[in-house]
Formats: C-alpha cells, structure tokens, sequence
C-alpha cells in the first residue's frame, strides 16, 4: 500500500512521458488505487459511525447534508460528462479533501482520542486523496488535458468554522466529509475504469 | 413647602416635651385622660374624622391618613394636634399628613376639621405598634443572562440609606417563565441595612436553557428592624425584567457541548420555527415539552454517563435534523496515592492516580496543576490521552536549599475540582537510578575493587548499597557498604574475602542511608580473581598392580576452591629409606601414574603445580598391613548412597579410606576412594556413577602410620532390582510320580541383587493351555515351591501322577522384585503295573462272563433253539424256484436270472430239510418275505407264499436276445446281506443303510475293503444313481467276520461271500473254496454259533 502511494505521490515527474503503454499504465495503476481506495473509504465511514454514538450510524438516521464549501457531491449528470472533463473534476475534488479530512481528524482527536485507528484512517484518508488527486492530474497530464493549478482551499476554512459551531455539527460535518471521501474516490474509480482497456465501465 | 417647615419645627418641639414629659409625667392622670378621650371619641364617632391609619417606610416619618366625616366638603381643612410631650398642632388641607416619627408610647392625636361646623373633632391615640412598616419598592437595577451558563445575573439597590439603622432585609425573588408566567423559582435572599445605598447581585442557574424561554425576575423587599414594634410588611413586587434569547433565522439545539454530572436532570431544547415531529436522546425518544411558539424541550432524567463522543440529542423536524452532544461524566477524583520523590536531588517527580474516570475527554478532561506553597511555584499537568487508569507524574524542579516542599495537586474539569497535598523532605525520599558503569579491578587474588556510576548531586546524603557476589555453586552472598554521596556521580568500594581464580558477577543497588527504595539492580558484572598457589595437596591413593610389581598411584583433581588457578601439572615422588624416585611435570588431565617399586614402604608425595605454585605435598604410605580375619559383608544402599559403619578403632592413626569398584571388573579395579577422618566410625559412600541393579565391591582400609589395612570388605548395591533372567533349569530326571529339575546360578551382572530364593511353581497341564494362563494367579491348582536356600540347585517334586504333562516354572528373586520365569512341560513316566491291572482285569472279567454264559447256553441250547431258532423251511426246496447250477457257475457273465414276464402265483414251500443244502438263509428280510411272513401268521404251519412277480432289467447285456427279451421286466433286489447280518441292527439304521431308497436298490456295499471302500467313496454319486454292475467280482473280498473292521462300530454294513440276487433265492457267486473259513457259511454268528452246535 506504502510502495504504490509513494510511487503515485509524485506523478508528475512521470507526465511528460506520453508513451501509449506508459499511459494504460498509468490509467491502470491509478484505476488500482482508486478501487483500493475505495474500499478504505468505506471502511473509514464505517469507522467513523462507529465512534459518534447513537443515533449515528443507525439505518433510520440521516443527518443534512451540510454543504461544504468548495466541494460538493458528484453531480448527477457527472458520468455525462466527456473523460477529461470528469477526471478534472475527480482531481479538483480529491484536492479539497485532505483539508477537510484534516479538521475532521483534529476534532476526532479531542472528541475520540482513544480511537486510535479513526485517527489513523482519518489522516491516511488525506493523505490517500492527495495521493490520488495528484495521480489523477498526472493522467489528465498524461491524456494532453488542460489540468488546474494549484486552487485555494476554502473548504478547510469553512469546515473549520461550521466544526466550530457545536459538537453535533462537527460530527455531521466529519460524516459529510467522509461520505464525500467515498462517493469521490468511487467516482474517480468508475471514471477511471472507463479508460482502463478491457475494464467494465 | 411651609407645611414642611411647619412639622420640623413642630417636630422640634414635640420632641423638648417629649423629654420633659419622660421626666415629669404623673401616671394617674394619663389614665384619666387617656379615659376621658377615648368616650370623646366614640361619642363623637359619626361626623368626625375616624380611621386613622399610619405607615412608615423608613421608620422616620410616619405617613398618617384618615378618613373624612361623611359630609365634609372638598376645601375642608383639618387641623392635627398630637401631643407628644408638648402639644403641636399641624394643618392640613388633605386627609392624611406626615409627621416625624414619635416616641414609644401612646401619643394623643386631635383632628379637627376647620371651617367645617358640622363636624366634630377626632382624638386618637396613637403609638408606634399602631404603624405600618411597609419598605419601598425595590427595583432591579439590572437583570443581565450568561446564555451559555443559562445563569441570570440580578442586580438590584437595597437603598439603605433611607432607613436609620441597621436593619436585615429579606429580599424575595421570583422567576417567571414563558409568556405565561410560570413561576419556576422563588428565593428569599437576606441582607443587612448599613444605611448606605448598596448594590446586591444574585445569581441563579436555570435548569432549562435560557435560550429556550423568556424569563422574568422581580423582586420585594421586608424590613426586619428588630427596635421597630410595629407591624412589618411586605413591599409591593418590583416591575418584572426579562431575559430572552433573539433567535436568528437558524434552528437551534441548546444547551450546546455541555458538560453535566452524570445522574443530573437535564432539560434540552430546540429554538425552530418549525414542527419538531420528535426528539431522542441516543436511542431513546423523549417525549416533548412545548414551550413559546413552535419551540420544545424534553427532559432528561438521571442522564448516564457518556461516551468518549458525548451523548447526541437529536430534534427531528419535518425536513430536517437538528441535535446536540451532552457529556455526561464526573468530576475529577481527589488524586490518590500522590507520592513525591527524586532520582537524583535534582528533580522531584510526583507522582499519582488519578482515581475515579471521569468520563470526559479532549478539552475536557482533567487538568491537573501541582502547586508547591514554600516556593510558591507551580507546575501545570500536560494534558495526555493515556489510559486513564495510568499513573500520572509532574517534575518539579527542586530549589536550591530547600529539603521540604509542600505540595498541592488539584485536579480541575468543568465539572469541578479536588485536591490533595504532600509534605516531603526530599533527602528522605530519594530513589536512586540504577547503578552503570559497573567496573571491577584487580586488587589480589581475593580482593577487587568495584566502581559505578550513580547519576545525581548526592553530596549531603549518604548511600547504602548492596553488592551482590555470585559464584558458581555456591549461595550468593550480599554485601553492605555505606557510601558517602558525591557530587561527580562516580563511586568505588574494594570487595575482599573472594575465592583465587574464581569467576564472580557482581551486581550493585543503593538507597539512601534513611532509606526510602532501593534503586533498581546494575547490570551484572562478571569478573574471574587472579590466580593463587593451590592451598592443598590433591586426594591420593596408591595400588599395587596384580603382579605386585608396580605400585599405581591415584590422585584427584583438586577442587577448584583448593586449586586457586588452573593446575598445570603435579610432581610425584616416592621416597624410602634406600632411594627415592620421581615423576616430575604430569600434566594436569592424567591423575594416575605408576612407579616400579620393589614392597619397600615408601612414601608416596603428589603435589599439584599452577602458574602461580605448588601445592604442599599430600603424602600416602605404600605400604599395606594384612588382616587375616576379614569377611565379605553385604550392604544394600538407601537413596543416593550406602551407609558404612565400623567401630572404633584407636589404633587407626590417621584416616580411614573407602575404595570401592564395579565387582564385575578385574582387580585392580578401582572407581573411586573417599577419605574420613579417624575419628569418624560411619560415612555414607555417594557417587553419580553408580547405577541401581550394579553390585559394587567397597573396601574400608584404616590407616596407621605404617600403611593401610584392610578392615572391611563388602559388596553391595545402591538399589537392588530384580534379576533380568530366568535361571536356566533343566530336567534330570522324570519317574510315574516325581520329577527332578536342576538349575543354574544367574550371573551376577543379570541378578542385580543379593539373590534371596528361588520360587517354584508346577501344575498339570499341556503345552498350549496352560502357557497361556499365569502360575502366579494365586490358583488353587497352582502348587508354589519357595526355595530360600539359594545353595539349593536341585528340587524333586514328588505326587506327582503317572504319565501326566506339568507345566513347570521357575523363576528368582531378590529384594529388588521378581524375576522373569523360565518354564517347562514335561510328562511323567507311565505307571506299568497299573496299566496291566487296568487292563487285565477287564479281560478276565469278560472271559469269565462268556464262560458262564457260554455254559449256561450250552446247558439250555434246547430250549434257547425252540424258542429264539425254531426251524424254518428251506426256500431251496422250492422246486419252482431252484436253478441249475450251471447257470450261475457256468456262465460268469450272466449276472440276473432272466424270466419270461408271468402273472404272480402262489407257492407253497413244504420243509424238505433233507434236500435242502446248508445255507443259513434263514433271515431272509425284504419286502416280499415280510409280507410273506405277515401272511405266515394267519397260517402258522411252515407254508410260505410267495408273490412272486419277474422284474423287467434294464441293464445292457451282453447278450442282446436277452436284451430283447427284456422289454419292460424288473429285477427287484433283496437285501441278502441281512440274512448275515452278525448283530442285530437298529431299524432305522438299516433304512439308512439301504441307499438309493425307492430307486435302485444296491445288493450289497461294495466297500468291503478299505480298496474298494476308497473306490465306493469317489464313485458314491455314480453308483448310487442307477444299476450297479455285479460283474466287478474281483473286488469282492470276504471279510472275517472277527476282523477288526468287523467289530468296529464305525465300520459300515459287511457282507460276507458273494452278492446274490433274491430273485434266484441264490448267491450269484458261490463260494469258490468251501474250507476257507470266508466262505463257510457266512461266518460267525450267534445262529452259527447255535446252529452248529448240534454238528458238534
């Protein structure tokens, strides 16, 4: 897990090579990720219910969907969107989450310090984003698509203010961001599994 | 303005009378005044002035008020005299009218109405219990609310200045909430009046958020004056303030993140403009409490204590969820088992458990401050998320001369706070790290010296340390040593009293002189002390060789406490009085060595060398002293060891020695020796290389100062066991009724033991029977010889009966068990004498039965022959029946008579004796001739008839006009065998003799002879299933009838001399050789034997 987020950290140095087999390789590689990570994403929600208490967690229990400022859920018309434009859109997303993520993993501290391994799923989970953001910006690299500098990060600002308001409010604003964790690593996953030759869509 | 003026300085004056009257008042007429007055006034009652009614709110001025005569008009003016010592006379245009407060006492007090002529005066009597006092009206100064507390903060003016003196006041505050006022809380506050204007605050925590509901606060006051006599009332309710919360658009939960003490009500409300639709505190509904608006709250009753996460109360709204996180959990327990020490006398540590959970986390949780009072330093806890029964520790820097630190610890959480408290003389407390650098260094073979390092500035203190001494094999022993503490860390002792060349780990601990802990063990120093010269001569010993030529002498290893190094050779010698002779340099492994020596007495010196010296030389005569009088003794080991004893002998100089060797081997043998003092008269002899079941050879020598003598000499064991062999027995000899057996020693390496018997065991029985069942079993048939004379060899077994099988066992024993068993069957000789008389008896018995019977016989053949034999005719004379001879002589292969087909007829048989040959025919027994017998009994005369019915044969003949002739005729065959049959057979067995039943029937059984029987046997099936051919003469052999086949009951059914067809009523085969007694008459018979009798 260690080798292949270490060796997708920095894909860029990577992207100026456009060689066909190096990009299915590419596109391989971060479609592997992006399924693994998929998989931690919904173990990290789970995790993350487990710790709240009653009523989270419970099947009946639908707290709001706080918005969170520069990140919203995939649009329904998502998978309508040409490749790039959704990978593009995968990339911005994976990029506001490790902020998030990360005031989530701040007030899980004071609120579940003994659960280490929340803390723990928390802080791999940002950095697991970034990760995989950043492979998916070497991919758009890869494919000749324009890709999106560096863009502020409000969501953390914001997160952080909505964190500050109650402890009710954190909480559901950490399940939010977690969820948005999961449906974006899905996301990207699917997007990226209609590039991969041969891989359903 | 002027009235004022007026009643001040009427107020003046009433009080200079007042003060006279006090001094010059005449009682008596007071009374008839007072008297006097009082008829005035109620005979003046209507139309006069009445009620007069009087209040005071700050106990200086009396506010007086009365009611006007019915009929008084509007301008009417009144004019008050009260007499208060003096007279003062007040006017007033109104009904009521303020004076200066008057004296204790009643006063006099005249209302006249003026310019009102209708009217009459009014005199009252007034005093101060008449008055009221009714304080003014408070009012809030300030009513302000901390939300997040949900406290409201009161403020209010007691306005003390007003009152003269010091009074208690009670204030009552009320709390009203909701719109509709509900009254939530009523408190009584208390306060003192110090005649100034003072500002009171009042606090109060409301249950339910404030948030949730408008609350209104209002206020009274009652003026306790004690001096006062009159009546003290209440004021009147202040104006009602309220606080409420200004909701912005946003739906809201509150209280937010609050902490509370597990067990506490708690109320929860949502601010909304919405339809709450429920509420749920974790996953528990709560019913809802309606408040202003669309808001709600529910109650939580006896909350439990929270998760790490808090408890979650969640409001739900039509479109929506809206919540709060409560912590339920403790305040922090008091610190326990707080306990303050140093490692060094540079930091103190505190140490402590924090007790109870309290269930709180995060910004939460306890903090814990350590606050030292001489110093007044104070150290803060650093918040950690151990677990929470972890110690907790604080380090405290110490202060330079400062040994005693008063220590507080209070722990805080937003629940509360505790505290405890330490006071320590830190000298008193020190707890030193372990020992390092533990160094050893030579000093001498027995001393070292040992160095550490103690970290710490333990200049003012001095240390106890233990040094821990451990040597192979030996109990570790501990040390103490007192060091005075130094600055620079390092310490040093000497350790003496060791061992030379000894390996030594050493370990180290310390603790302060006034001891509070021992420091935890250094690491273990291994150190090996230098080298010594041995302190003693190795243990020796000397053999001659067998030859007696050589003298061989023995020494052992010095143990290591005596080698004090490693040996590295030894020097022998032996010396006499004509020569000396030596071995110089045997290196150390050899610890023998041999001299030629002629049986001079010599002195024999062994010294052992090591790099550092020699030993002093250990010295043995070689010279041994005989002792005629010596026996072999017997010793059995207890345990590890065996015990000798010998009596005491002055004569013995020295010291005894103990040699001993496997007895098994060859002398010299020798395994080991032990030396006791000579005054010792017992040892126990141990050693690891003996082994149970070995018999070993111990000889106990005294010692003079010539030599050694043999004193003792004794074999025994450690342990005894039981022999592993079975000694080898064997039969010497065997008779009708005794056998002899003879065993062999068992060798001593397979006895394992002093042999202590033999036993025996002998039964009846065979090989295979009795060997498989055990002669130990304690069976009654089991006889058991013990043979404790193990010098026996042999033993005779006598009773025994003739030619019989015993099972014979023999097997030894010792102390140590049983051996396993040897065994053998052997048979007794057969008793002769016996056997002839079981044998002989018998037969004269029966010679003696047949003679008699013979005779008796004999004597009444007569009468036996007519009764049992009358004569019957002879179916020979039958004329119809008779054959030529030729026939059957002359023709051999004509084997049946061949008749023409003709009806059955009758013949009658007349006895013709004379005529008929001699054949005993006379039990001729076949179907016909029984019925012919049947018909005999309604005939009794000797006439026969006889159904007579030719037979069709169906057999291939030879020749084929008798084949032809043959057509369907039958030949019946008779059972003639019969007629000789020599004993009389069951009925049923002759039917089962008669094989081939209904079918064809057999003339005769073939297996006459054990040829022909075997031939019978292999053709069974062929000859029994259809016509048997007659013609196979040659294998009819006639049988004896006294033959043994004959009289074997086994045997089957004989018959003598040639088969013969009933059909002919003549043998088929005559008898060739009449005088062969085979032929002759068909043997022997009781008929015969009857029968021929008269002949004789």
């Amino acid at each position: 897990m260690s080798r292949r987020e270490g060796s997708l950290e920095d894909p860029q140095t990577d992207s100026s090579i456009s060689s066909l087999p190096h990009l299915e390789a590419k596109i391989h590689q971060t479609h592997s990720l992006a399924r693994l990570l998929t998989k931690y994403a919904e173990q990290l929600l789970q995790e993350y219910v487990q710790h709240q208490g009653d009523p989270f967690g419970l099947p009946g229990f639908s707290p709001p969907r706080l918005p969170v400022a520069g990140l919203s859920a995939p649009a329904p018309g998502h998978a309508g969107l040409p490749a790039p434009e959704r990978l593009r859109l995968d990339a911005a997303a994976l990029a506001a989450l490790p902020p998030l993520l990360d005031v989530v993993r701040r007030r899980q501290a004071e609120l579940n310090p003994r659960a280490p391994r929340l803390l723990r799923r928390l802080e791999d989970a940002a950095r697991q984003a970034r990760a995989l953001g950043a492979a998916v910006e070497a991919v758009l690299a890869a494919l000749g698509a324009e890709t999106r500098g560096p863009r502020p990060e409000p969501a953390a600002a914001a997160a952080a203010a909505a964190a500050a308001a109650g402890v009710f409010l954190a909480k559901v604003l950490g399940l939010r961001v977690c969820g948005l964790y999961r449906d974006w690593v899905s996301r990207t996953e699917a997007d990226l599994g209609q590039l991969v030759p041969g891989c359903p869509a | 303005m002027d009235f004022t003026l007026c009643l001040t300085q009427r107020s003046r004056m009433v009080d200079s009378k007042r003060m006279r009257m006090t001094s010059n008042f005449q009682w008596p007429l007071l009374t008839f005044i007072l008297l006097y007055l009082m008829s005035q006034v109620n005979s003046q009652k209507k139309g006069a002035p009445h009620d007069l009614k009087c209040i005071t709110n700050n106990l200086q001025v009396w506010d007086c008020s009365w009611k006007a005569p019915s009929g008084a008009g509007h301008g009417t003016f009144y004019e008050v005299c009260i007499e208060n010592g003096s007279y003062s006379c007040y006017p007033s245009e109104k009904t009521n009218i303020k004076i200066p407060a008057l004296s204790p006492g009643d006063h006099e007090v005249v209302i006249s109405p003026l310019r009102d002529f209708g009217s009459s005066i009014s005199k009252f009597i007034l005093s101060e219990k008449n008055v009221s006092l009714i304080p003014d009206t408070p009012e809030i100064l300030n009513l302000s609310a901390d939300f997040p507390t949900s406290t409201l903060h009161l403020k209010w003016s007691d306005r003390g200045s007003v009152l003269p003196r010091h009074s208690n006041v009670i204030w009552e505050i009320k709390i009203l909430r909701k719109k509709n006022m509900e009254i939530v809380k009523s408190v009584t506050h208390n306060t003192t009046l110090n005649g100034k204007d003072t500002v009171h605050h009042w606090s109060w925590t409301s249950d339910m958020p404030l948030e949730c509901a408008t609350h209104y606060v209002g206020i009274r006051c009652y003026v306790d004056d004690t001096h006062f006599s009159g009546h003290k009332e209440w004021s009147d309710w202040s104006q009602l303030k309220n606080i409420s919360w200004s909701p912005d658009s946003q739906t809201k939960v509150f209280p937010q993140d609050k902490v509370i003490l597990v067990g506490s009500d708690v109320i929860v409300c949502c601010v909304t403009r919405d339809n709450v639709s429920s509420a749920q505190i974790g996953l528990t509904k709560c019913p809802l409490i309606h408040l202003d608006g669309k808001n709600v709250a529910i109650k939580i009753h006896n909350i439990s204590v929270s998760a790490s996460s808090g408890t979650n109360v969640v409001f739900t709204t039509e479109d929506n969820i809206y919540g709060t996180v409560l912590f339920a959990g403790y305040p922090p327990d008091i610190p326990q088992k707080l306990n303050c020490e140093t490692y060094d006398l540079k930091e103190i540590v505190c140490s402590w458990n924090p007790g109870r959970p309290t269930a709180l986390v995060g910004p939460r949780v306890t903090s814990y401050t350590l606050f030292e009072s001489f110093s007044g330093k104070n150290v803060r806890f650093k918040r950690t998320e151990a677990s929470t029964n972890e110690s907790h520790q604080l380090f405290f820097q110490m202060l330079p001369n400062q040994e005693i630190y008063n220590f507080t610890l209070n722990a805080h959480n937003p629940l509360g706070q505790s505290e405890s408290m330490i006071l320590v003389n830190i000298t008193e407390k020190v707890y030193p790290h372990s020992p390092t650098s533990v160094k050893v260094k030579d000093v001498n073979s027995t001393a070292v010296t040992l160095s550490w390092r103690l970290p710490g500035n333990f200049a003012k203190i001095k240390f106890l340390c233990q040094i821990e001494i451990n040597k192979t094999n030996s109990i570790q022993e501990l040390r103490n040593v007192t060091i005075k503490g130094v600055e620079n860390s390092s310490y040093l002792v000497a350790v003496d009293k060791l061992n030379p060349y000894t390996i030594y780990t050493f370990r180290i601990r310390c603790s302060t002189e006034t001891f509070w802990k021992w420091s935890k063990w250094s690491n273990e120093k291994q150190y090996l002390t230098t080298e010594a010269i041995p302190s003693k001569g190795p243990d020796t010993w000397r053999e001659w060789s067998s030859d007696g030529k050589n003298l061989i002498i023995y020494w052992k290893p010095l143990p290591v406490n005596e080698a004090n190094g490693k040996i590295l050779s030894y020097n022998v010698s032996c010396s006499s009085d004509e020569e000396t002779q030596s071995l110089s340099e045997i290196p150390d492994p050899q610890h023998k060595a041999e001299l030629q020596l002629d049986k001079n007495d010599y002195i024999i010196s062994v010294v052992a060398k090591n790099s550092v010296g020699s030993s002093p030389p250990s010295k043995i005569a070689s010279m041994e002293i005989p002792n005629d009088d010596l026996k072999i003794e017997q010793a059995v080991g207890m345990g590890n060891g065996i015990p000798l004893t010998w009596n005491y002998d002055p004569n013995m100089t020295c010291d005894y020695v103990i040699k001993w060797c496997n007895s098994s081997r060859s002398e010299p043998c020798l395994m080991d020796w032990k030396k006791v003092p000579s005054n010792s008269t017992a040892t126990v002899i141990e050693s690891d290389q003996f082994r149970p079941g070995v018999r070993y050879h111990f000889f106990l020598y005294g010692c003079r100062n010539q030599g050694y003598q043999l004193l003792r000499s004794i074999i025994g064991y450690i342990e005894e066991l039981a022999p592993i062999v079975a000694p080898n027995f064997t039969v010497e000899d065997t008779s009708a009724d005794s056998i002899l057996v003879k065993w062999e020693d068992i060798p001593v390496e397979e006895l394992r033991g002093f042999l202590r018997g033999y036993l025996f065991y002998f039964e009846k029985g065979e090989r295979d029977t009795s060997k498989m069942r055990s002669l130990e079993s304690g069976r009654s048939d089991v006889k058991v010889k013990n043979i404790t004379d193990i010098s026996q060899k042999t033993l005779r077994i006598a009773d025994l009966q003739g030619k019989t099988s015993y099972h014979l066992v023999l097997r030894a024993y010792t102390d140590g068990g049983m051996g396993p068993e040897k065994s053998m069957f052997v048979v007794t000789k057969e008793n002769s004498v016996g056997l002839i008389i079981a044998i002989l008896i018998p037969v004269a018995v029966a010679i003696i039965v047949g003679v008699v019977t013979s005779i008796l016989c004999y004597r009444k053949r007569e009468w036996i022959k007519e009764t049992f034999y009358p004569d019957i005719p002879n179916p020979e004379n039958c004329k119809a029946l008779q054959f030529q001879k030729s026939v059957c002589q002359g023709n051999s292969t004509l084997k049946t008579l061949e008749m023409n087909p003709c009806t059955p007829n009758s013949v009658e048989v007349l006895e013709t004796r004379s005529i008929v040959p001699k054949i005993e025919d006379t039990e001729i027994i076949s179907p016909v001739a029984e019925h012919l017998e049947d018909s005999s009994d309604a005939e009794p005369e000797n006439h026969v008839v006889v159904s007579y019915c030719p037979p069709v044969i169906e057999e291939e003949i030879a020749n084929p006009g008798l084949d032809e002739g043959g057509g369907t005729s039958q030949v019946i065959y008779i059972d003639i065998q019969s007629m000789y049959q020599p004993q009389a057979k069951p009925e049923e067995e002759q039917e089962n003799d008669a094989v081939g039943g209904a079918g064809y029937k057999p003339q005769m059984h073939l297996p006459v002879t054990s040829t022909v029987e075997d031939l019978a046997a292999d053709d069974d099936l062929e000859k029994t299933a259809g016509y048997r051919p007659q013609a196979n003469v040659n294998t009819w052999n006639l049988v004896s009838p006294d033959s043994p086949r004959s009289t074997d009951s086994n045997s089957e059914i004989v018959s003598f001399g040639s088969p013969c067809s009933i059909n002919s009523r003549q043998f088929l085969i005559p008898p060739k050789d009449e005088d062969s007694p085979k032929s002759n008459g068909g043997g022997w018979s009781f008929t015969n034997f009857f029968q021929n009798k008269p002949n004789d």
